[in-house]
């Protein structure tokens, strides 16, 4: 069921590979959904590390999402800046540490903190009211959104919060 | 000035007869009201019931139950318990009717029958009704219910997805099931409703989201939408007609109000939900009702009164037409929402009896208002703030400290109080015998900063950061007694954190509250001094009730569960539960979870 959504999601997202990385894009319009036959979907399936293989098999041989913008500092700063304009920091906190949704800065994810899932989270949404950005923003500008929530997490993981002293000592790992 | 008030307080009580007879309470001792002073709707039927969300239609918060008294309550204990099953915030309070309790979880708004006559409390049943997941990521502050109303064996309540149900009271069989708000836009529903002459009123949540805001009325037994007004926007929509009469800017009788006060359409995002109370006055016919704030919080982006937003309003029941309208903040640029209770009660105010109602307002002042007409009789400052300087009687607007108006491109520092309010949605209580109100209420002050924000449906329409610290004094909230007939505060017990949980008054002279690092506890109602305590399992932000059980005792009923925006947003880092999301400790309110975490709990205590 999920599936052949993220297939035709991906697929849209591949045909629109190419924009310009830094300007802070107009949404675009509305695109008509097409339907996806199975014919389309040979050798398309996404390739996720974290995700469970029946079986024990190894990663089902397919697509890999890879952010063009990786390890470039421009795409955070650029990315911070959308992270704003598409009102993110409203749900996710101004830091990303949460608000109405959760912290993207805890080390923590609920749906898979590499690119690709990120990338995902974001252009499909999840169910309990993150939105589907693909629909309004370029692929470009989700791949910015990316970089920018994975440069959030750095060092801000806590495992243990003592409350023995005047200050609370967090540790991480 | 406390002693002297409470002095005088204690001099006029006397063994004055009530208008009506008050439910016999076990024990009962001779009705002891302040002259002049009467809940304008008292609750009516069998005694030891709570059937109205509120107590009653008046919003008093106040029980006839007098077998808990200053004498003895430190000899109240927890009687029995019940997990709802459901984390998170738990504002509202359960029903009682008969012999049965009825209880509402925040999403996914679960509803339970609990059986008081059988030993353990059984469940008569449990309704889980469809409710979208979307939901918990549109609503702004935390995923919370407020509570279910009672009528003709029917319990009625909102799901946060925007939809309103009805459930036989007896059977549990879902009844009807109607969409009342839209989800896609970001609408969501959180309020108690209050039924009134074979209606159901129910108001919308979504302030943050770029929304409408709307209160309607379902027919209880078909669940047929009856009306529905608009809070903004042209006349038509808001109901205002000729039997407006705003007490204020009568000389303004311009077409349009509602839409003219704002730049353009902004009007059709510019929020004025109704999230909070509701209260009914059966001799005038009118159900009153606050807004929230206007959106967005960056006012450079709706110039102007922006009405009818952060307001308190008067409608005909049966027609919901507006019949007075009063903003206490015209163009809010500080989240300041009137959708606090207004509670509805006659007072003896300078040597006559005024049908008042008393609102304490999210801005810091308490409003003491004529119900009939809209006219501020007196207001003052119920916390400690300085971004007004005082209310104009003459014009009803508060007088603007200008060091503290936020404007976009400038961080305005240490505005008191912060958005949360002076008071916000934990609400007051109202004794008849003491002629007091209990306030629950917080001390926090913000750095503002607003700026630019685009509308984009289904996504927040804020504009604006507002972080919060403790404001003059270093507590972050109080609990206080506050005579309404002069507007000054009688007594308060200062409390480490904000008090989110709301107020409970008895005619034993014992107000219950509940505390954000989940104390539970009795004061004096004359006094103020705690006479009793108890730790319970999460910090609480529900409103107690009071009710007889069928043994004959008096019971007081909490939910603990702390959420909301207090303890969601601003509190941090609760909640052990989700493995994805390990927030940052909350520097508003330091080592809150070093005292509580997440829990959905009912307790009732007796003696």
């Amino acid at each position: 069921m999920i599936r052949p959504v993220v297939l035709a999601l991906f697929a849209l997202a591949m045909a629109e590979a190419c924009r310009d990385s830094h300007a802070e894009v107009p949404p675009r319009a509305a695109q008509a959904p097409r339907a996806v036959s199975a014919q389309d979907l040979a050798g398309r399936f996404v390739s996720h590390g974290e995700h469970i293989q029946p079986g024990m098999m190894k990663p089902f041989a397919g697509l890999t999402l890879v952010n063009p913008h990786e390890g470039d500092a421009k795409a955070v700063e650029t990315g911070g800046k959308l992270f704003i304009s598409y009102n993110c920091i409203d749900c996710h906190g101004a830091d990303g540490s949460g608000a109405m949704g959760p912290s993207l800065a805890d080390g923590r994810w609920h749906f898979g903190g590499q690119p690709a899932a990120v990338f995902e989270s974001i252009y499909q949404g999840r169910p309990e009211g993150m939105p589907a950005w693909g629909s309004l923003i370029s692929e470009d500008q989700v791949w910015l959104l990316v970089s920018y929530v994975r440069s959030l997490e750095k060092n801000k993981d806590v495992t243990t919060e003592n409350f023995g002293g005047k200050t609370v000592e967090r540790t991480g790992h | 000035m406390c002693r002297a008030t409470l002095a005088l307080a204690v001099l006029i009580v006397a063994g004055c007869s009530r208008d009506s007879a008050p439910p016999a309470a076990a024990n009962g001792s001779p009705a002891r009201t302040v002259a002049g002073t009467r809940i304008a709707a008292p609750r009516t039927g069998p005694a030891g019931e709570w059937n109205v969300p509120a107590g009653d239609n008046s919003s008093s918060r106040y029980s006839e139950l007098d077998q808990v008294t200053t004498a003895n309550a430190k000899n109240l204990h927890a009687a029995w318990t019940f997990s709802t099953g459901v984390l998170r915030g738990h504002e509202g309070q359960p029903l009682v009717i008969g012999n049965t309790m009825y209880v509402v979880t925040p999403y996914p708004n679960v509803s339970y029958a609990l059986d008081l006559t059988t030993e353990g409390q059984p469940l008569k049943w449990k309704v889980r009704p469809e409710n979208a997941q979307t939901a918990v990521g549109l609503a702004c502050c935390d995923v919370v219910n407020r509570g279910a109303a009672y009528a003709n064996g029917k319990i009625f309540y909102n799901l946060l997805d925007g939809h309103t149900v009805a459930v036989d009271a007896a059977t549990g069989k879902l009844l009807w099931r109607t969409q009342m708000g839209n989800l896609a836009k970001g609408e969501t529903m959180t309020m108690a409703p209050l039924v009134v002459k074979g209606k159901v009123i129910v108001g919308s949540s979504g302030g943050e989201m770029g929304v409408r805001g709307w209160i309607a009325a379902i027919d209880v037994v078909s669940g047929k939408e009856v009306w529905r007004a608009y809070n903004i926007g042209p006349d038509a929509d808001i109901k205002v007609g000729p039997r407006f009469k705003p007490f204020y800017g009568k000389a303004d009788t311009s077409a349009n109000q509602g839409a003219t006060s704002w730049p353009a359409n902004t009007w059709q995002q510019g929020g004025a939900t109704v999230w909070g109370w509701l209260s009914y006055d059966p001799a005038l016919n009118l159900v009153y009702h606050g807004t929230s704030n206007p959106g967005p919080w960056n006012g450079k982006q709706r110039p102007g009164d922006n009405k009818w937003s952060a307001a308190i309003i008067a409608r005909d029941a049966d027609t919901g037409e507006m019949i007075w309208a009063f903003q206490p903040t015209p163009h809010d640029v500080w989240d300041y929402d009137a959708v606090n209770e207004n509670i509805l009660v006659d007072l003896p105010i300078a040597g006559t009896t005024r049908k008042a109602l008393v609102h304490f307002d999210r801005n810091g002042f308490a409003y003491t208002m004529d119900r009939a007409t809209g006219e501020v009789i007196l207001a003052k400052p119920f916390v400690p703030m300085n971004w007004s300087t005082g209310v104009d009687l003459v014009t009803g607007r508060p007088t603007l400290n200008a060091e503290k108006v936020p404007f976009q491109g400038k961080k305005v520092k240490f505005i008191c109080p912060s958005l949360e309010g002076g008071k916000n949605q934990q609400p007051a209580a109202f004794s008849p015998a003491t002629g007091l109100f209990y306030v629950p209420t917080n001390n926090l002050c913000m750095d503002f900063e607003a700026r630019e924000v685009s509308y984009i449906p289904g996504t927040p329409y804020i504009g604006g950061n507002a972080p919060e610290v403790a404001g003059p004094g270093g507590y972050r909230g109080e609990f206080i007694a506050w005579d309404a007939t002069t507007g000054r505060k009688v007594w308060g017990i200062k409390e480490p954190y904000p008090v989110w949980g709301g107020a409970l008054a008895t005619k034993g002279d014992v107000v219950f509250y509940g505390t954000l690092d989940g104390w539970f506890k009795a004061a004096d109602a004359r006094t103020g001094a705690v006479l009793w305590k108890f730790k319970v399992g999460s910090g609480v932000v529900g409103n107690p009730i009071a009710y007889l059980g069928p043994d004959g005792k008096q019971y007081i009923a909490v939910y603990a569960g702390i959420g909301g925006d207090m303890g969601l947003l601003i509190a941090g880092d609760v909640a052990a539960n989700l493995p994805y999301d390990v927030r940052e400790r909350g520097s508003t309110l330091p080592d809150i979870a070093r005292w509580t975490s997440w829990g959905g709990m009912l307790f009732v205590f007796s003696l």
